[in-house]
């Protein structure tokens, strides 16, 4: 080390007294120009810098360099290679961030060396300047750009909050120069610009924040108007530069996103806003915008939307206000039509479609806050912005739909596989803006869609018997154009996505309610409209809309979902005449997906939920309504039909069986469906297992049964109800019982037909367990229970089978899943589950897994093993069951002879299988890995009074696992293993010292204790680790001391050491002696914030 | 039996051990993954399937990835997920090993029945078997059929 420095100090003299050597040829290694500097003396040149940035106390040294430094930085060649440039710039800044703390290097006087640099005028000299700055701001402002050189965080933090203060302005301030000269030039040559350029970058990277929040420092600065216009001068001048038009765009989106007390009042901060709109709109209305500016551009005006209050905005004067939206409306039906452009050309890069989806969001945020806005200011903005939608997602000649820029429409079949999301998932953003939209200015989008809708509609029936007789012509399918249909097929499906979206809202988990605007909406109308009409118009989906007479008199919602109606019908009746080969799957996913949201929020509307309601909706879809009724019956024809036509299309089954759920998980809903015949007979059919249901998908077939199984809880006189579960449940119990108590079962169980019926029956009770509700648990409980037994003995004649073994696991899953937390009488699932483990593990006693070929679903039996474990513990945290029963403390307090089986039993007895079968390989699986350390978890806080009681080397992998856990894998599990620990540890203080269990502890002790004090942690973790720590210090007390002993002494510097010893008898001073207590550990956990607030930054070094 | 006919009612095969046809038919969209399938005449267990579809407003089609069962070869298939695709009848059963001579196994199955017809398995699994015999030891095989193809794949423990 210290031949270095000196070499290093050597160097600094000679700068130090070279101000006229330094014009001439350069004398040191590190000033050769690079023709001359061999690799190894720029290594060692390097190295020199690097052992500056890595020694403890350089301040003496760099004292003596600093004077020189910014001299000696003039006198770098140009030509000097930039690599080499870049290092020692970083060197200087790290030594000048070094200086800065003891004020042996003062900023100040480098700011005013580099502002000289500035002013020569000469281009060289400005970039080196401006490399300075880049420099420094990037050693200083932020901890991940910070060079490491062993110094504490605390440090580094310090660091930074004195630059923000100071230096960060400065650089601020040098850089508005540059640009403010540059913006003056006429003309940039290349060089120049380059320097341009770079600074715009600088400005760029100083105001970088998420959003700008400066302090009242810099109100001089950045509210001076002259500051901001600068930053639209220098834009306009090199905006035909896409990156430094990034650079300028993204200043000035910073600009837009200003806020807090550098705003003196309210008028500063309306005064402020009104310039940059000014700013911006006499920036957009003057140009024609370029690709690269659209992104920005759109960035700018989310900034302002999303950061300046309502009230701000609205105290705009209302002219500037006006064409502020104006602007603003022409700019997103711009970007939109780019937007759908850049779709056609499958432009990789999506610029447009970035800036129109920031737009809409913008939209959404305005039209959100309406009522703090001149009312209707958004109508006509928002028509414009709908309409421009609407037209780019339809075909010509009404839209632009795949037109290119010439006018030439493309139409290529590419192959879209199963993992891309439906549109409805993919723009969800948008069309939920589109539709917000569509609800403001519903007087004209409603209409609009119906009208659209009902054309495409009349357009596709007709075509489709055209094609129909095409057919009976030349029946060669292959001889049918499909532009025609595919045309309207994708009209109809953007028409029903908006449509959905705009009539009803998908909360996750409430009731949704109508949209406000669409009550209003058919209120206002309600006088003109004709109700038998529009039920008509409802009632008569085969016929066309416009063909009953009087079809202007009615109700626009109930209209629109008519409409959607009728392009049901012609779907459904083209299936019926054999065309199902012509029809869109995906059109018959808007239709079920569209008829499921609509029914969510609009069948048997719920008057009280409402503060007015509209006559024509509650007369044709209230509670106790012809119209209801004949809905109800109309959707379940429909998902009959589906799930006959449509069993080869996994997704459309899997939304029309969504969908018949939905109609059945409402009590209300589903005494009306039970009324139906068809429901019957659904139901017959699917218990029968004929086909077409017995085609469907398992999990179509899960989803079924779910809903037959909620159906039957509707309500019903109690003999139909004992007919009802006659017809659903009981010939499963029957055929299954029928199959597996005939004396050759064993031989005729491989037969596939066998396996099939099997693996249904199996499928079949997954759908039953997940139909369970809180008041439907007892019965189905029971029904299950009977055919778990059975399923046990089923994992003896299917051991070879593993896909049937599996499937049987599942439904013990399910079962704990759904109904644990509900069971009074847990013993019996407890006990069967027992006897099912013993079974596998009979089973796999001699059963070798080649690790070789290792994939994830190899595994999927031990992940179910692991997830039935997790599902029965989970009882202890949540529990709905009416009695008192605590199944741990039955299992301590009944003597042991009338106990059966506990949690614990089940628990232990599971982990016993599945410990030994969990390698480290295993964990790389993310899922294995997850499930694993959620269940050792739960069982160390359930159990932990058993853990000392495993057998050796099950209690050392345990053991081993926590700590891999806590050391080497992601936080969340990390956290996972820590929360184990603090109940281990109670479980040691209640016993014998010097068990494996205590000698275990003690090593946690070390570990959380190195992660707390000395690494850097997620601060997410410091509760799950403080608590843990907690409880390991009062265990292990003296060894506690000893760590702390130990790191006092290995500090050197005498501050330091005080303060960290004063830290550490702070955070005990509350807990002394420590105990087992809750409101001790709750005043340590607080002196322990304070710990880490206070030196947790100073023993982690960087 | 009965019972059984009923389920299989819908088949288009008769039941019966030895009766049953090689192969049944079953509508592509409902073959599941880790089941069998018959891919360019192979019986195959499924390793991959996935749908796609041309164009937006087009209809499934099913990509299936399979390992013949005996030989362990990669066949691939598409089809239109309405069609029919062929599914192999395929049994396992477990016998245990009495002898082998002349790399033919003597196995006995839990009726008492032996055979003499299944050859040693190649690679490590037959070096196994022939391992265990030679050192005496009491142990069963798993014997996979389908098609007209009977291989052992398989060796446990003796369980009871």
């Amino acid at each position: 080390m210290l031949p270095q420095l000196i070499t290093s100090v050597r160097c600094g003299q000679c700068y130090s007294h070279s101000d006229d050597h330094c014009q001439g040829p350069p004398g040191s290694s590190t000033m050769a120009p690079p023709s001359m500097v061999s690799t190894e003396q720029r290594q060692h040149a390097e190295h020199v810098f690097l052992s500056f940035r890595k020694s403890k106390s350089p301040f003496a040294i760099c004292k003596t360099i600093n004077l020189s430094l910014t001299k000696c930085l003039f006198v770098f060649p140009s030509s000097l290679q930039k690599y080499v440039r870049e290092q020692i710039l970083l060197a200087v800044a790290v030594i000048v961030k070094r200086g800065s703390l003891d004020k042996s290097i003062s900023c100040k006087s480098i700011f005013h060396e580099v502002g000289q640099l500035i002013s020569s005028g000469n281009p060289t000299v400005q970039t080196l300047a401006c490399s300075i700055l880049t420099a420094l701001l990037s050693e200083f402002s932020s901890s991940s750009k910070t060079s490491s050189i062993g110094l504490s965080m605390e440090f580094h933090g310090n660091c930074k909050r004195l630059f923000q203060e100071e230096g960060l302005r400065q650089i601020f301030m040098l850089t508005m120069e540059v640009l403010q000269e540059f913006s003056r030039r006429e003309n940039l040559n290349a060089q120049m610009s380059c320097v341009f350029q770079r600074y715009l970058a600088l400005a760029n990277q100083a105001t970088q924040n998420v959003t700008l929040k400066p302090t009242e420092t810099w109100r001089e600065a950045l509210l001076d108007t002259r500051i901001m216009d600068l930053f639209f001068t220098v834009h306009r001048k090199i905006r035909e530069d896409s990156d430094m038009a990034q650079d300028s765009l993204q200043c000035l989106a910073q600009l837009a996103s200003m806020h807090g007390p550098i705003f003196p009042d309210e008028s500063a901060q309306i005064s402020y806003l009104a310039h940059l709109v000014e700013g911006l709109l006499s920036m957009i209305n003057g140009i024609e915008i370029e690709d690269s500016e659209a992104v920005g551009i759109s960035n700018i005006i989310s900034n302002l939307i999303t950061m300046f209050p309502r009230s701000v905005l609205t105290a705009l004067p209302s002219e500037l206000f006006t064409s502020f939206i104006n602007c603003l409306t022409l700019l997103t039906c711009s970007f939109g039509r780019s937007a759908a452009l850049e779709e056609v050309l499958d432009k990789d890069d999506m610029v447009y479609m970035d800036a129109y989806d920031k737009l809409l969001e913008s939209w959404l945020t305005l039209v959100q806050d309406e009522e703090h806005f001149p009312r209707g200011c958004f109508v006509q903005p928002a028509i414009q912005v709908f309409n421009s939608y609407i037209q780019c997602h339809l075909a010509a000649p009404d839209g632009t739909r795949n037109l290119s820029v010439n006018g030439i429409s493309s139409h290529d079949e590419e192959e879209i596989n199963e993992l891309q999301e439906d549109d409805r998932e993919l723009f969800s953003d948008q069309l939920s803006s589109i539709g917000m939209l569509g609800r403001v200015a519903a007087d004209h989008c409603i209409p609009l869609l119906t009208s659209l809708l009902e054309d495409r509609v009349t357009r596709l029936h007709g075509q489709l018997q055209r094609t129909q007789q095409h057919l009976m012509a030349s029946s060669d399918l292959g001889s049918v154009d499909r532009k025609v249909l595919d045309d309207l097929y994708e009209d109809i499906h953007w028409l029903i996505l908006v449509s959905g979206y705009l009539l009803a809202d998908d909360p996750q988990g409430e009731t949704p309610l109508i949209p406000s605007e669409v009550m209003e909406f058919s209120i206002k109308h309600s006088t003109e409209v004709d109700i038998n009409t529009t039920l008509q118009i409802l009632g008569s989906p085969g016929e066309k809309a416009s063909s009953i007479p009087g079809c202007n008199r009615t109700d626009s919602v109930i209209r629109l979902l008519s409409a959607v109606l009728r392009t049901s019908e012609v779907e459904s009746r083209a299936t019926r005449a054999s065309l199902t080969e012509l029809l869109s799957p995906q059109m018959g996913k808007d239709i079920v997906w569209f008829l499921r949201r609509w029914a969510k929020t609009y069948l048997l509307v719920d008057e009280k939920l409402y503060e007015q309601i509209s006559m024509p909706l509650s007369t044709a879809f209230g509670a106790d309504t012809e119209g209801a009724q004949w809905i109800v019956g109309y959707l379940l024809e429909k998902v009959i039909n589906n799930l006959s036509v449509w069993s080869s299309e996994a997704e459309l089954a899997n939304d029309t069986v969504e969908l018949l759920v939905t109609l059945v998980e409402k009590r209300e809903r589903a005494n009306i469906v039970v009324q139906c015949e068809s429901w019957w007979n659904l139901a017959k059919q699917f218990a029968s297992r004929s086909p077409p249901l017995h085609l469907l998908s398992s999990s179509v077939q899960r989803s079924l049964m779910k809903a037959l199984v909620l159906g039957g809880f509707a309500h019903m006189d109690s003999d139909t109800k004992q007919q009802y579960w006659a017809e659903v449940l009981h010939p499963l119990q029957q055929r299954f019982l029928n199959l597996i108590n005939q004396e050759n079962f064993a031989q005729i169980s491989q037969e596939e037909a066998v396996k099939q019926e099997i693996v249904a029956t199996l499928e079949a009770l997954c759908g039953i367990a997940e139909a369970t509700q809180i008041d439907n648990v007892a019965s189905l409980f029971s029904f299950l229970m009977d055919f778990l037994s059975s399923c046990i003995g089923l994992m003896e004649v299917y051991s070879n089978t593993p896909e049937t073994i599996n499937l049987i696991i599942e439904v013990f899953v399910e079962v704990a899943h759904k109904q644990i937390c509900y069971l009074g009488e847990s013993m019996k699932l407890y006990e069967a589950c027992l006897t099912l483990l013993q079974v596998y593990s009979k089973n796999n006693q001699s059963r070798k897994r080649s690790d070789a070929t290792a994939e994830e679903d190899q595994y999927q039996d031990l992940l179910l093993i692991m997830e039935l474990l997790t599902n029965l513990l989970s009882k202890e945290f949540i529990d709905f069951s009416d009695t008192d029963e605590v199944f741990r403390n039955q299992d301590q307090g009944t003597p042991a002879s009338s106990r059966t089986v506990s949690a614990a039993d089940v628990v232990l007895y599971g982990v016993n299988i599945v410990l030994p079968l969990m390698s480290q390989d295993l964990l790389k699986f993310p899922s294995l890995c997850n499930q694993y350390y959620k269940l050792i978890t739960f069982i160390c806080e359930i159990f932990p009074e058993k853990i000392p009681q495993l057998p050796e080397d099950l209690f050392k992998s345990l053991m081993f696992s926590l700590e891999l856990g806590m050391t080497s894998m992601s936080s969340e599990i990390s956290q996972l293993c820590l929360e184990a620990l603090s109940p281990l540890a109670e479980q040691c203080a209640k016993n014998q010292k010097d068990s494996p269990l205590f000698i275990a502890t003690r090593h946690f002790l070390k570990l959380v204790f190195d992660m707390l004090v000395l690494q850097k942690h997620n601060t997410e973790m410091t509760v799950a680790a403080g608590e843990a720590l907690y409880t390991l210090v009062c265990l292990h007390q003296a060894e506690y001391s000893e760590l702390v002993e130990t790191l006092l002494s290995s500090q050197r510097d005498a501050v330091i050491y005080q303060r960290l010893a004063d830290a550490f008898n702070k955070l005990t001073a509350s807990s002394t002696p420590p105990t087992m207590d809750r409101k001790q550990k709750v005043a340590f956990l607080k002196s322990l914030e304070e710990f880490v607030a206070n030196v947790g930054g100073l023993l982690c070094v960087k | 039996m009965g019972n059984t006919q009923s389920i299989m009612a819908d088949d288009d095969f008769t039941s019966g051990d030895s009766g049953a046809s090689a192969t049944y038919p079953v509508q592509c969209s409902s073959l599941r993954k880790n089941g069998f399938v018959m891919l360019k005449g192979h019986p195959c267990k499924i390793v991959d399937m996935t749908t796609s579809k041309t164009g937006k407003h087009g209809h499934a089609k099913v990509h299936l990835t399979g390992l013949d069962i005996f030989t362990q070869k990669k066949y691939e298939d598409i089809c239109p997920s309405t069609h029919n695709m062929d599914v192999p009848n395929v049994t396992r059963k477990d016998y245990q090993v009495v002898d082998l001579a002349e790399g033919y196994l003597t196995l006995m199955d839990d009726g008492g029945e032996t055979r003499e017809d299944l050859k040693v398995p190649e690679g490590d699994l037959g070096k196994d078997i022939e391992k265990r015999v030679a050192s005496g030891e009491n142990f069963m095989v798993s014997v996979m059929k389908a098609i007209d193809d009977e291989h052992v794949v398989g060796i446990k423990n003796m369980t009871s």
